[in-house]
């Protein structure tokens, strides 16, 4: 029985059916299935179908969306549960951004929505974000990664004053920092001192994982 | 056609939308309704088609796009919407040919057809790519030395006098008149002072752009590119630009390069999106003509099967339903120096010419690294030229075998050597190694292609 809903919530993530989804996580919380459970088995199992489809072309962006809003419809169901339970996710906060002076956010909506498909809390400033504006939201919510991208080469020194800005502060290692972006290439990363780059997004939350997983030690 | 003064009236009047609801509810849903309607579909055994009436369905489902949809502005929120009879008054106006450069450097850039037997013109450069300052003199002349090609589109700077250039700053000034100034000595060096060229590549701000509305920057016989924001969305930076080109009397270019699995959906669903924006491009920019960039999501590169399979259907489209001219451009995953980037470069522009498009490029490594030269886009122009002998079903057969050389190394292509490691750079002549695998490349792709290319 469980495993027929935790599959039915798989499947109405994967079509993206917020209805379905919300439907399929009241019947969770009936049969009293452990929310973590429902969690991984359920929402994070479909998301990482539909993560797998995008990197393939099986499935587009819009897809994607609905898709993360079908989970984000489950998780305002399950919420008081989690909260009862007092299931405490693992903290994988991100910031992500395009930064300053660039308007170009597909590729950075792409590896927001991978990443909250993958089980990050995405806090996304948007585009032509200052620099400053991505260390302020870290500290607001007390972020471990602040991710900046950028389509654009007369951008790509942006990212370098935020890491430069983090020293200066005294909290560059209180922060993972991850660039990407058409432009940028991974020795360009390393050079101005970043942790991490993504060539795509798959690398990306792949990347950012397994940061956090080196931190963590 | 609509004035400009409409246009920038409707910026700040027309029907307020957040941007999400127009991303989702009007391109994906649209876009996605249209596929179905119209019954486009994307064939990887048919990358270049014989099915005239796909590109005239395909011409109809963009035509719907762009009159429901419109264009977004970014800055004011609202959409910026054309009627039925100024998409088509923008249709009946446009060129079938302009001319572009100046004196006998100059070439009657023009609308092609499909299969035309006509000599397409060839624009060379690596465009979309940062070039280093101390090599971009010499970089632009061995584009400038190729006597096949017509006109030049090079990178920008990143880097002025040691100074890393951040965007809407004042060195983004300097960098986009460094440009210009470099591309015009290097013209006159390499005997070729009227050369048109696509130029402000540095200017990803309008500031840059604003700059460069002069005599000794851009000529009036010169062009820029304004592009259109995925998908189907302007702002005013890219107004300002048009708006500056359009007095000063130089070409606006639309640059079209929607994304295969962003917002559009498919490749079926990006080919009404391009459409749908060289329709609303020419009336928003006023646009004398533009190019087709199909984005790959994962590769990039526009010789991907899904790319190429939009550069055939969309400049097919086109061709049969206006006049408008139109480049199509040539963006490999592998850069010069490598065996790759031939395939790459003969199967896009094979594509490209027969259905309609001249090629633009080779921005190798797509425009990642400066590995780039004259070299590989004197193969493009060989390209070009013979492959006027070819039929579309010629074309394809052509294609698809090229295709299988080099499409399981996208992941991970040879990205080749940078500019001084291939020529030298005193000459401006292609060093021995670079030269010999051109030859021996060339040799080999000719025996795939049926001994086409004139050796």
């Amino acid at each position: 029985m469980s495993e027929e809903i935790l599959n039915g919530l798989a499947e109405a993530i994967i079509r993206g059916d917020e209805e379905k989804a919300k439907e399929m996580a009241k019947k969770a919380i009936e049969a009293n299935i452990d929310p973590l459970i429902v969690i991984n088995n359920g929402l994070m199992k479909g998301m990482q179908k539909v993560s797998e489809d995008f990197n393939k072309l099986i499935i587009y962006l819009p897809e994607v969306m609905m898709a993360a809003e079908a989970m984000k419809a489950a998780l305002s169901i399950l919420e008081p549960k989690i909260l009862e339970k007092k299931v405490k996710e693992e903290k994988k906060k991100i910031v992500i951004g395009t930064i300053q002076g660039d308007i170009h956010d597909i590729g950075k909506n792409i590896v927001a929505l991978l990443l909250k498909a993958n089980g990050f809390e995405v806090y996304d400033l948007g585009r032509d974000v200052p620099v400053d504006e991505f260390i302020k939201k870290a500290e607001e919510v007390n972020a471990e990664i602040i991710a900046a991208s950028t389509l654009l080469s007369t951008s790509m020194p942006y990212m370098e004053d935020l890491i430069n800005l983090l020293k200066e502060r005294g909290l560059r290692d209180k922060y993972i920092v991850m660039v990407g972006g058409g432009p940028v290439t991974r020795e360009w990363a390393m050079s101005i001192g970043a942790d991490g780059y993504g060539e795509d997004g798959e690398e990306a939350v792949r990347v950012a994982k397994e940061l956090i997983k080196v931190k963590k030690k | 056609m609509i004035t400009i003064w409409e246009v920038l009236d409707r910026v700040e009047t027309g029907p307020y939308m957040e941007e999400k609801d127009f991303d989702i509810k009007v391109i994906a849903k649209k876009c996605r309704e249209l596929v179905k309607e119209y019954d486009i579909k994307y064939n990887p055994e048919e990358i270049v088609t014989t099915d005239s009436s796909l590109a005239d369905d395909l011409f109809e489902a963009g035509l719907k796009l762009a009159l429901e949809a419109g264009i977004y502005c970014i800055n004011t929120k609202r959409i910026i919407k054309f009627s039925e009879e100024e998409i088509k008054e923008g249709i009946k106006s446009a060129p079938s040919e302009i001319i572009v450069g100046q004196g006998r450097d100059s070439r009657i850039l023009y609308a092609r057809d499909i299969e035309d037997k006509r000599r397409p013109i060839i624009c060379g450069g690596q465009a979309g790519a940062t070039i280093p300052e101390e090599w971009y003199v010499p970089m632009a002349m061995s584009y400038m030395k190729e006597h096949l090609i017509d006109m030049i589109n090079h990178g920008g700077l990143a880097i002025v006098e040691g100074r890393k250039v951040r965007t809407n700053t004042p060195l983004e000034i300097q960098a986009t008149r460094r440009e210009l100034a470099m591309l015009r000595e290097a013209a006159a060096r390499a005997g070729r002072p009227g050369i048109g060229l696509i130029a402000g590549e540095s200017s990803v701000s309008a500031l840059g752009d604003l700059a460069i509305a002069s005599e000794r920057y851009m000529r009036t016989s010169d062009s820029h590119l304004v592009a259109l924001l995925n998908e189907l969305k302007t702002d005013y930076d890219r107004l300002a630009k048009a708006v500056n080109f359009t007095e000063y009397g130089a070409y606006n270019v639309t640059l079209v390069d929607p994304i295969i699995g962003g917002y559009a959906g498919g490749p079926e669903g990006v080919a009404i999106t391009f459409i749908a924006s060289f329709l609303l491009g020419r009336l928003l920019y006023r646009s004398e003509y533009h190019v087709c960039h199909p984005i790959h999501f994962r590769y990039v590169s526009t010789s991907a099967p899904e790319c190429m399979w939009n550069l055939n259907i969309v400049g097919q489209a086109m061709a049969r339903n206006t006049k408008f001219i139109i480049m199509g451009d040539v963006w490999t995953s592998a850069g010069a120096g490598s065996e790759m980037i031939f395939y790459e470069i003969a199967a896009n522009t094979i594509t490209n010419v027969v259905t309609g498009t001249h090629p633009l490029g080779v921005s190798a490594t797509n425009g990642k690294y400066p590995h780039a030269s004259g070299l590989e886009t004197r193969f493009m122009a060989e390209v070009a030229l013979a492959s006027v002998k070819l039929k579309r079903n010629e074309a394809n057969e052509i294609v698809l075998k090229l295709l299988n050389e080099y499409k399981d190394k996208m992941g991970k292509p040879d990205i080749g050597k940078p500019f001084p490691e291939l020529y030298d750079m005193k000459k401006v002549i292609p060093k021995n190694d670079w030269e010999t695998l051109y030859k021996s490349m060339k040799k080999k792709i000719n025996d795939i292609i049926g001994g086409i290319i004139e050796i």
